[in-house]
């Protein structure tokens, strides 16, 4: 017993040692290099981006790191919602020619890239407009595993053929020059409204050549950009990032940001005012897969800032769903702001299976069609915002989500009504019977969480009589196994979410033009010569009421024929401690606000005194 | 001299199942394994971008000619770059096996050492409410989810819902304190579950040695229980002991402890080595899969060395 009696008793010496005797304040601050006046901002994702460098920026994460690392020609207001675009490293706004073919960009001058070992001396060099060139050819180079080159693949004169050639980057492109060290044009095949957009995006934001060439792939490791922060160190657990102190001056309008007072008062943003971003000296973005541990590290006060509302946490947090307030005692402590997903979930028909679509037979084809609305009518779209979504979800008929303006709030939801008797008599009526309903495979990653999706949806089939074992689980060991399997057609139904590259519904509505086909994103292989038409007559278009009315069009034609159950876009809840000046937004592109983040001193609040809950 | 001929010897032996490991887990990966070449795509891929992208992974290249090159991978110890970072695979297993390493080290020896003395303890008190006990909490240690250890822990010791002592996430070396801080959390998740194993283990080859003639003679001399369990018991017991501890070895060095890393955000091998294999980034798994063949195998010399330097029996012929 004295063995363990000294063990424990060592044990706890050790303990005693190792914690901290100053408290959970100041501490974290201090970790990342030592020294506790560093203001550090810590944010959390949840997932980690797999490569920083911008040719690979597809998606969310990647863009937290890349849009903080470097710097894009445009960017999205910080407050304004809708999202409205800005100039950014663009010196104003583009000169554009009357047949909308030619843009003319003037960059910022005196922009610097942070210094590295990949420039001559170490010493970063002018951010110039051959530098944006290089880099949206670098979309261009296979060498580089790029992924945004659909973004402006056949639209940029002479870019498609520089690929062809062998992506020579002393080759000039016509349709992309650097007419003097400050000037960009940009030579269009066809006018292409959300250029300016996509510009926004990470895949374009600007890297120095020298940096490409000295790090080459490892470039997805080692930014080197001349955005708000340089990255200090990068792993799969955390990026940390320090100010970049040659970022340039300019300081924040919160009227051409967007705020709205009425609105965005209680986050305190009000503070930044006339200040130049960035305001923290260390950014750090936890990617914590781990829901328990990113929430345990939120709660602790001292680590992670900023976090979504685990399911479980949901109830025990939030006073009311709509709007999203926190219960009182947790309002005293942190900030809640919630919005929609720029994006939805949906499922769509892959029209190429005969037994569901496209068929040379007519009166099957015709058959099929009752059949797929059948299933749209019997899927419960309320259900799964309820079992999933904390019923915080919005549905809406149709591709055009809610968060663009071309939305038409107006729109018939007979699509996601469910309607089992409707359902039933239409299968009935077209001679749909359980011994000839065709066997339906639904794919799915391997995981819990898929699988009671497809739970739900088959137990919602067998509610119009479909027989149980017909309908299947194809489950994917991963989720590229699974995006394989779409972009090969070989399922019949594909179950899938679709993030907005930019917040026009043009980026939806091409997930049904009928050249995008498999492998392209037109998964559910739709070929309609009408609304192939319409699409290729509104891409040219500027916004306006015509465009609009085009757009709206083509969303009753994807309902009208049934080639989707759609859709869904859910709720982003975000909490973050009452002394963080922000307001958090991953959507459209994702981390743009960061730049904008202020921290108080611990035990502050960003509020106005008189919006304080009471108590 | 002669040890250095038994390792070059057994080194040479351990070829084939180098050979044979990897063959098998490369058809694994090849056959069986993600597909990369989606998650390198864009949103709107064409079949010329597909084809470019498996023709850089590799994938439109005859089997044979792909092994061969894994082979010259692993006999220069250059295995590329990631697929999925593009970072050189060298780096990555240089910044992450230190980490790992040092955060599994604590945990392992503790975890054996305290098993040990437990299982000494039970072993002496055999049948009786200490050895009950020992056995009932390491029965309930095994039992308890390290996923729910962990969850806990970080709540007791980490959160203002407990002591709130240490960091819930991150890692830090910077100082003797620092290390510590970051490190104490997950080497008691990792002592709690492993001491149940090791110290049924343990008592169980005590156990059988303490009924041994020779233990029962030197008892029935009148020889002190200390001088017993240390000399004719504990000696005795090396081989699997050695054994247990040499076997670990390689699964600490590469494997890592993916759930300690997942849930303290900490950036080591195991955290690495899962998400190539979640990813179906061949080079990292490659390196992975092939360096802990070769570690086996020196584990494996390493082990009957060991066992020749405390059972003098043992031969090395």
């Amino acid at each position: 017993m004295v063995v363990v009696r000294a063990a424990v008793l060592a044990l706890l010496l050790v303990l005693a040692g190792c914690a901290d005797p100053a408290g959970p304040a100041p501490r974290e601050a201090a970790d990342l290099d030592g020294n506790a006046s560093i203001k550090t901002f810590r944010y959390s994702l949840d997932q980690a981006p797999s490569s920083l460098d911008p040719v690979q920026a597809a998606n969310v994460y990647a863009n937290h790191v890349v849009l903080n690392a470097y710097d894009t020609l445009f960017a999205y207001k910080y407050l304004a919602r809708p999202y409205q675009l800005k100039p950014n490293l663009a010196d104003g706004w583009p000169e554009i020619s009357p047949d909308l073919l030619v843009y003319r960009i003037r960059i910022k001058h005196g922009v610097r890239f942070q210094d590295d070992p990949a420039f001559a001396g170490g010493k970063g060099r002018e951010l110039v407009a051959a530098d944006f060139v290089y880099s949206l050819k670098r979309q261009f180079d296979p060498k580089n595993r790029p992924q945004g080159a659909w973004l402006w693949q056949g639209r940029i004169a002479g870019l498609d053929d520089w690929k062809a050639a062998g992506s020579d980057y002393d080759r000039e492109v016509p349709g992309l020059r650097a007419l003097d060290r400050y000037t960009i044009e940009i030579r269009l095949l066809r006018p292409f409204p959300q250029l300016l957009d996509t510009l926004a995006l990470g895949f374009s934001a600007v890297v120095p050549r020298e940096a490409a060439e000295h790090y080459g792939r490892e470039l997805g490791t080692h930014p080197v950009g001349s955005g708000p922060f340089r990255v200090v160190s990068y792993d799969s657990s955390r990026v940390v990032f320090a100010r970049n102190t040659a970022f340039r001056q300019e300081p924040v309008d919160l009227q051409a940001e967007g705020y709205d007072p009425a609105t965005q008062r209680y986050t305190g943003v009000e503070r930044i005012q006339g200040r130049s971003p960035p305001f923290v000296d260390r950014l750090v973005i936890d990617f914590a897969s781990d829901d328990a541990s990113r929430w345990n590290s939120f709660i602790k006060g001292n680590e992670i800032q900023v976090t979504g509302v685990p399911a479980e946490k949901v109830d025990e947090f939030l006073e009311s769903y709509d709007p999203v307030q926190l219960k009182p005692d947790y309002a005293r402590r942190y900030q809640v702001a919630s919005g929609l997903e720029a994006g939805f979930v949906f499922e769509t028909f892959n029209m190429d299976f005969p037994e569901f679509g496209y068929n040379p037979d007519p009166e099957r084809e015709r058959r099929n069609k009752a059949l797929r609305c059948a299933i749209i009518k019997t899927f419960d779209w309320e259900a799964r915002n309820q079992s999933w979504y904390f019923g915080l979800g919005t549905v809406f008929p149709g591709i055009i989500v809610p968060v663009v303006p071309e939305f038409d709030p107006q729109l018939s939801r007979t699509s996601v009504t469910r309607d089992v008797a409707g359902a039933r008599r239409l299968l009935r009526e077209n001679g749909w019977t359980a011994e000839n309903l065709p066997v339906l495979v639904y794919g799915q990653s391997a995981g819990v969480k898929p699988r009671m999706f497809f739970e739900q949806f088959r137990a919602q089939l067998m509610d119009i009589g479909w027989p149980q074992e017909k309908v299947v689980l194809k489950q994917y060991a991963t989720f590229g196994d699974l995006g394989r399997a779409w972009k090969e057609s070989r399922l019949p139904i594909v179950s899938k979410g679709w993030g907005l590259d930019y917040p026009d519904a043009e980026n939806t509505l091409q997930l049904f033009y009928g050249p995008n086909g498999s492998p392209g994103s037109n998964d559910a292989n739709y070929r309609n010569p009408e609304y192939d038409r319409l699409y290729e007559k509104a891409a040219v278009m500027l916004p306006s009421p015509e465009r609009r009315a085009l757009y709206r069009r083509m969303n009753q034609m994807i309902i009208d024929d049934c080639v989707a159950i759609t859709g869904l876009s859910r709720k982003r809840i975000y909490l973050w401690h009452k002394n963080v000046v922000a307001l958090p937004d991953r959507e459209i592109v994702g981390g743009f606000f960061l730049r904008y983040v202020d921290v108080l001193p611990e035990g502050e609040s960003a509020r106005p005194a008189d919006l304080e809950p009471a108590g | 001299m002669d040890i250095l001929q038994y390792a070059l010897r057994r080194l040479l032996a351990g070829l084939p199942l180098l050979l044979g490991v990897t063959l098998f887990s490369f058809t694994l990966m090849v056959y069986f394994g993600p597909d990369k070449t989606f998650e390198l795509l864009g949103k709107n891929p064409t079949a010329q971008e597909i084809a470019e992208v498996r023709h850089q992974l590799g994938y439109d290249r005859p089997f044979v000619l792909r092994y061969g090159e894994y082979l010259r991978e692993l006999a220069t110890v250059d295995f590329g770059n990631s697929d999925s970072t593009g970072e050189r695979v060298s780096s990555l297993l240089a910044r992450t096996i230190p980490v790992s390493l040092a955060l599994e080290l604590p945990g392992f020896v503790l975890g054996n050492l305290l098993g040990i003395a437990l299982a000494l303890l039970a072993a002496y008190h055999r049948g009786r409410w200490p050895d009950k006990l020992i056995m009932g909490l390491s029965v309930i240690g095994m039992s308890i989810s390290f996923l729910v250890v962990i969850f806990v822990f970080q709540i007791w010791f980490c959160t203002s819902h407990g002591l709130d002592l240490f960091p819930v996430r991150g890692w830090g070396t910077a100082s003797l304190a620092d290390y510590l801080r970051h490190v104490t959390v997950p080497t008691l998740a990792m002592v709690f579950v492993a001491l149940g194993y090791n110290t049924r283990f343990y008592r169980a080859v005590i156990v059988e040695e303490m009924g041994r003639d020779h233990v029962r003679t030197a008892r029935a001399f009148g020889a002190a229980p200390a001088r017993l369990f240390w000399r004719d018991i504990l000696k005795n017991c090396a081989i699997p002991v050695i054994t247990r501890i040499v076997f670990t070895i390689p699964a600490i060095v590469i494997g890592g402890a993916l759930l300690l890393e997942t849930s303290f955000g900490i950036p080591g091998v195991g955290k690495a080595a899962y998400e190539a294999i979640i990813s179906g980034d061949q080079p990292v798994l490659k390196a992975v899969v092939g360096l802990t063949t070769a570690l086996f195998v020196i584990a494996l010399l390493v082990a009957d060395i060991l066992y020749r330097a405390v059972d003098p029996r043992v031969s090395l012929e």
